[in-house]
């Protein structure tokens, strides 16, 4: 007596069987179907597995911050009391402490001293200083972090890692990051001088930040340096702060619990408490993006789409080539159910061979690409994370998407006559109407809901969902396009006929590749016919700063300004330059002092009231709305002098600076004016903006300069209140495109107003275009420099890099010739009985070739002509959400009353290019790749039943 | 053996309830002016234990016959009825099922699954039909050993000779409680002696019980059947205790 268990079991296990058995005697055909899911899931384990490794737990990041101490304590003021969060985030000073750690000229033990003050006897504190300064390099200058840390404490365990030499253990000693030697050419063995300090630093050691691999570091052992550079006051933390371990014993066991951190908030410290921290959960606060998961998500589900899509041919060929197994089955009494599991299994089966072969590679690769991925990230993985129920789920995917590229070809092969199969006749099989009845509606749908997206909600992925809907109801329409093209099959000559009809009556095997080819390409287009669109506006609102072709070199801070010269020279010896003109500024606090850092005064040019633009000036919040949007379009805004373009910038109070140089500036901007030449060689001021013009004391035109002196405080008021001096100068209005330079003064009349005045930029015109060889020459120079001025050369717009849209074109490529490809071979192989009647009859051996490759060509074509549809119609949807988006932009910054600028238009483009290569090379690639791949001559093909 | 054969004949039709019977039937392919009748009015009626071959001339109708009695198509006259139920009246399911429990096919070639053994291809239909793999192979191995090709049991089809594989179609045909062979030209792709060894492996099966229908077109095989009908243009046109291959061949030329 047998045991009974559910058929649907039996049926399944004898199914994977076959599956099992099948997938191992067609090696070629299983090994591309499992390379096609396999790779993604590579891909997807390796990101999951590195994501998790590099994602440390609370304990291991605050390892890394601290090392082995308690706690680090920030001192940021002298002693004014402060108050932070749980996580030291965010924090406040309180009774004005803020400017507390820019003035401390405390020695550290008085610092020192003050961190003691609030712990308990005991605690044992190492000092971790750091701030940023100049060394010197091998070709330069650099600026970089500069930390004073014993790194051959044990209390930085985990904080940083040697990689070769030693630490540095005693004055004239440094280590440095990897970053930095790799920046500066240095390497171990080398010396260096900090900027200030006469004497030489010998580098002893190369170590790594684990948690920041860029950042460019010296370490030196505390007091060795700090001490004697100074600190810089534009670093955003105090430079003091210590690693603290408690002592062991009874109340401090637990750390520096949240009480002591209160108490040293009170003394003007901030605290990062490894207690505090691992009890408030972190200071991670790691929020998961619903945008990124959604679109991660979509992004996902159109990948396994485009994998079944390609993969699902290969299962009908499996199909097709297993008919008679399965009408044999069919005849022994397999029911429906159990010949769609017999295709199923097969995807199922080759789905979990491709989760092996992704997880396994995944693994390895991450495991050997570890360096490279850490490097990229720019921190160290912690230890190997194995999530295994996200590996299983990776898995479980792989195995899905087997199972519904199997989907299609299992239910037309389940479908299929027992008597058909078992005598193995081929007719046309009407395929259901309830897959192009889904499909009408998906696309009418999606392109309602992709234009409503567009046209009337402020949200892109609307239309972005609206788009895909419409593609996959595209998808879902494809063997009814198929079969509609197979009538025009009339019109075309014996090959041609014969291809479009084969493709027509076996739609199970053309439309899935053409639906493929129909989403790779739609794609594909709908960036490139988002990125025409945003091309075309990028260059219509493109502002050149200089003249085409200008070449300038910049230097506003000092240490800039200190390698202005060797900048000039390399601008000189890299580029075709021409013309040479040099341009400065009123600077208040001589040339010495970097405005950025100190307080070095400031000079701007006074726009008499009426000009002013009530936007830049005044309260644009205290206007209507109305009034805004008016002010926006108001010639005094669209002209502001203070918002200067290339050729010279506001200063640091925001008003229009005034030039300081000689008739070459007019020479080189081409005004040709001999007025103004005289003008200002006569001491008056050349005025570019007519807006900055007001009436002398003698009725002739004037201009006003208001200057403010190092060590006046900034305040919130006019500029005229704000200034120590205000110097009027008879002014020469000159017509012409002066590119930002509102005006100008000779070196000699400024120095006559006694006016303190520095070069800050050289420009030069250019012989001929520069090369991009001599630009990126022209760059590197100026990098091994340090921190070197700001190099620029106008080349006009230059567009966006095409490379992103090349490499999506080539994808869509390669992916159209292998849909196209699988597809055809299965013709080919279905094909091999009319070929051998059409060569009994007398066709010529070529038309084998012609066939195959017409009929490859055709599947590419059809594909590509449809996703080109679709994708032009989501690329334009895009493009009016994101005109919409910008439209909406340009709204609220008016109603907010901030800078005004031109009412947003609206760019659509087709992508030409794109199309011919889609849509003409591409078929006829794919048409030349089959002829050329199909052996002419015909094998002899048995009688089949 | 053939003598006795020729006993159990026609005339064993007695009150028990045959295991096919063919009422009337018809297949007509196409319609109108393009219809083609590869069947018309055929009765048949075999009984357990009995052998019937079917011949006749190419495009006479005989295969259209057998894969109307196994449900492999649908009659578009009369009725086929196995072992008394009307298989106009089942659903695609219950067909399946009908051929997983009641009738047994075996084709000319290509009869067996590649990617299954000897073994497991006897054991098909009793694990579609939801039989644990363990007893299915025991069935299976038990039918093997009756034609002496246990031995034979985990090997490929491709590793087994023409006549191996279709005495293990025979088998697979027979497995379970299935009584009703329907056989398409079995010995058509093999030698004599191995065509002959399928015969008498048939012959006995119908011996012990079970019925058989063979469509042949030599006269040499069909001798081995108690009966013999005789095909031509969808009818059948003759009948026959099956004789001598000479008499055979006379009588169906004759007609």
């Amino acid at each position: 007596m047998s045991r009974r268990g559910p058929r649907w079991r039996a049926g399944w296990r004898l199914a994977l069987r076959l599956a099992w058995r099948d997938a191992r005697r067609a090696k070629g055909r299983s090994a591309l179907v499992v390379a096609m899911i396999a790779l993604p899931i590579l891909g997807v384990t390796a990101a999951d597995l590195a994501f998790r490794s590099g994602q440390l737990s609370e304990a291991q990041q605050l390892t890394r911050e601290l090392g082995r101490a308690d706690a680090r304590y920030h001192v940021h003021t002298q002693g004014s009391p402060m108050e932070q969060s749980r996580t030291g985030d965010e924090y406040t000073y309180l009774a004005g402490g803020e400017d507390d750690f820019t003035s401390d000229s405390r020695t550290p033990a008085e610092i020192e001293r003050q961190v003691r003050a609030v712990l308990p006897e005991g605690a044992v504190l190492v000092p971790d200083w750091m701030t940023r300064h100049v060394v010197s390099t091998r070709t330069g200058q650099l600026k970089t972090e500069v930390r004073e840390l014993d790194g051959t404490d044990p209390v930085t365990e985990g904080m940083l890692t040697l990689l070769r030499g030693h630490y540095p253990e005693r004055a004239g000693e440094v280590a440095a990051t990897q970053a930095f030697l790799d920046e500066s050419g240095l390497f171990v063995g080398s010396k260096l001088r900090f900027r200030g300090l006469d004497e030489e630093f010998v580098v002893t050691g190369a170590y790594e930040l684990p948690d920041d691999l860029g950042e460019t570091q010296v370490l030196a052992p505390p007091g060795t340096v700090l001490p004697r550079i100074g600190t810089e006051s534009d670093w955003y933390l105090p430079p003091a702060s210590y690693l603290v371990t408690l002592p062991a014993g009874e109340g401090t066991a637990g750390g520096v619990g949240w009480d002591l951190v209160q108490e040293a908030n009170a003394h003007g410290m901030i605290v990062d408490s490894r207690a505090v921290l691992l009890e408030s959960g972190g200071s991670a606060g790691r929020e998961t993006q619903t945008t990124v998961v959604a679109g991660g998500v979509s992004a996902g589900a159109l990948v396994v789409l485009e994998i079944c899509l390609l993969a699902g041919p290969a299962f009908a060929v499996g199909a097709r080539r297993s008919r008679r197994q399965l009408g044999l089955i069919g005849a022994n009494g397999g029911d429906r159910r159990q010949l769609r599991a017999v295709t199923l299994a097969g995807g199922v089966v080759l789905g979990a061979v491709a989760a092996a072969v992704g997880l396994a590679v995944g693994i390895a690769l991450t495991f050997a690409g570890r360096p490279l991925i850490e490097h990229a990230a720019g921190s160290r993985f912690g230890p190997w994370d194995f999530r295994l129920p996200e590996l299983a789920a990776i898995a479980a995917l792989s195995v899905l998407t087997g199972l519904l590229a199997a989907m299609l070809p299992a239910f037309a092969a389940a479908r299929a006559d027992v008597l058909t199969s078992l005598t193995g006749r081929r007719g046309v099989r009407r395929s259901g109407r309830a897959l192009p009845l889904l499909g009408g509606c998906g696309l009418l749908l999606g392109t309602a809901l992709a234009l409503f997206g567009g046209l009337a909600v402020d949200d892109s992925r609307v239309t972005a969902a609206g788009a895909i809907t419409a593609e996959l109801g595209l998808v879902a329409l494809t063997p009814l396009l198929v079969g509609g093209a197979g009538r025009l099959a009339r019109l075309l000559p014996l090959p041609g006929r014969l291809a479009l009809r084969d493709a027509a009556r076996n739609r199970g095997r053309t439309a899935p590749a053409v639906a493929a080819v129909l989403a790779a390409v739609a794609g594909s287009v709908t960036i490139a016919t988002y990125a025409v669109g945003d091309e075309a506006k990028q260059r219509a609102e493109y502002q050149a700063a200089l003249p085409d072709g200008w070449v300038s070199v910049s230097a506003m801070e000092r240490d800039q300004r200190e390698l202005l010269p060797q900048a000039v020279r390399v601008a000189e010896r890299e580029l075709p330059v021409a013309e040479r003109a040099e341009l400065g500024g009123v600077l208040p606090g001589g040339a010495d002092c970097d405005p950025y850092a100190d307080d070095c005064g400031s000079a701007g040019l006074s726009i008499p009231e009426e000009n002013r633009c009530a936007l830049t000036y005044g309260d644009a919040m205290a206007l209507s709305a109305a009034e805004r949007r008016e002010w926006s379009e108001d010639p005094r805004c669209t002209d502001d002098p203070s918002q200067g373009q290339g050729l010279t910038s506001s200063d640091m109070a925001g008003s229009p600076a005034l030039g300081v140089g000689g008739p070459e500036i007019l020479d080189l901007l081409g005004i040709g004016d001999r007025e103004a030449r005289a003008a200002l060689e006569a001491g008056e001021v050349l005025v570019f903006n007519p807006a900055l013009l007001d009436e002398g004391p003698d009725g002739e035109p004037a201009i006003t300069l208001l200057e403010t002196l190092p060590g006046h405080e900034y305040g919130d008021g006019t500029p005229e209140e704000e200034a120590d001096r205000t110097l009027g100068f008879p002014a020469h209005l000159v017509e012409g495109e002066s590119w930002g330079l509102p005006a100008l003064i000779s070196p000699e009349a400024a120095e006559r107003a006694g006016l303190a005045t520095g070069v800050h930029s050289v420009y030069w015109t250019t012989s001929r275009p520069p090369t991009d060889g001599e630009r990126q020459a022209f760059d590197a120079a100026l990098d091994r420099l340090g921190s070197p001025p700001y190099g620029y050369v106008e080349s006009g717009y230059q567009g966006s890099d095409d490379a992103g849209l090349l490499i999506l074109t080539l994808a869509a490529m390669v992916i159209t010739l292998g849909a196209a490809g699988i597809a055809t071979g299965l013709a080919q192989a279905d094909a091999e009985e009319d070929l051998a009647t059409l060569a009994a009859v007398g066709a010529a051996p070529r038309l084998r070739r012609a066939l195959s490759g017409l009929q490859c060509g055709l599947i590419a074509l059809l594909g590509v002509l449809l996703g080109t549809v679709s994708g032009v119609v989501s690329g334009v949807a895009l493009r009016l959400a994101a005109h919409r988006a910008d439209l909406a932009d340009w709204q609220k910054t008016i109603d907010q009353g901030w800078e005004s600028s031109a009412r947003p238009r609206l760019f659509v483009g087709l992508p030409w290019e794109t199309f011919a290569q889609l849509v003409v090379v591409v078929p006829l690639l794919a048409c030349l790749v089959a002829a050329l791949l199909t052996r002419s001559r015909v094998p002899l093909a048995r009688r089949a039943g | 053996m053939r003598a006795r054969a020729a006993d159990r004949g026609t005339g064993q039709a007695g009150s028990e309830q045959p295991v096919l019977r063919l009422d009337r039937l018809g297949r007509v392919h196409g319609s109108g002016p393009t219809a083609v009748h590869a069947l018309r009015e055929v009765d048949l009626t075999v009984h357990a234990g009995e052998f019937v071959a079917v011949m006749g001339p190419s495009g006479s109708g005989k295969s259209t016959l057998l894969t109307l009695a196994g449900g492999l198509d649908s009659a578009t006259e009369g009725r086929v009825l196995v072992e008394g139920r009307d298989l106009a009246g089942l659903g695609r399911a219950e067909l399946a099922r009908v051929r997983r429990t009641s009738v047994g096919y075996v084709f000319q070639d290509y009869n067996l699954i590649p990617a299954l053994t000897a073994a497991e291809n006897i054991a098909l239909p009793r694990e579609l039909d939801g039989a644990s793999r363990r007893s299915a192979r025991r069935e299976a191995l038990d039918a093997l050993g009756e034609m002496n090709l246990a031995e034979l049991a985990d090997r490929f089809p491709d590793e087994l000779s023409g006549g191996q594989q279709q005495r293990v179609a025979i088998a697979r045909a027979l497995v379970g409680d299935r009584r009703l062979v329907l056989a398409d030209e079995p010995t058509g792709a093999l030698d004599s002696e191995s065509g002959e060894a399928v015969l008498v492996l048939l012959r006995r099966r119908c011996d012990e019980g079970a019925a058989a229908v063979m469509v042949t077109h030599e006269a040499r095989l069909a001798a081995w059947a108690d009966r013999v009908i005789f095909l031509r243009d969808g009818r059948i046109v003759d009948e026959s205790a099956a004789g001598n291959p000479e008499s055979l061949l006379a009588g169906g030329g004759a007609r």
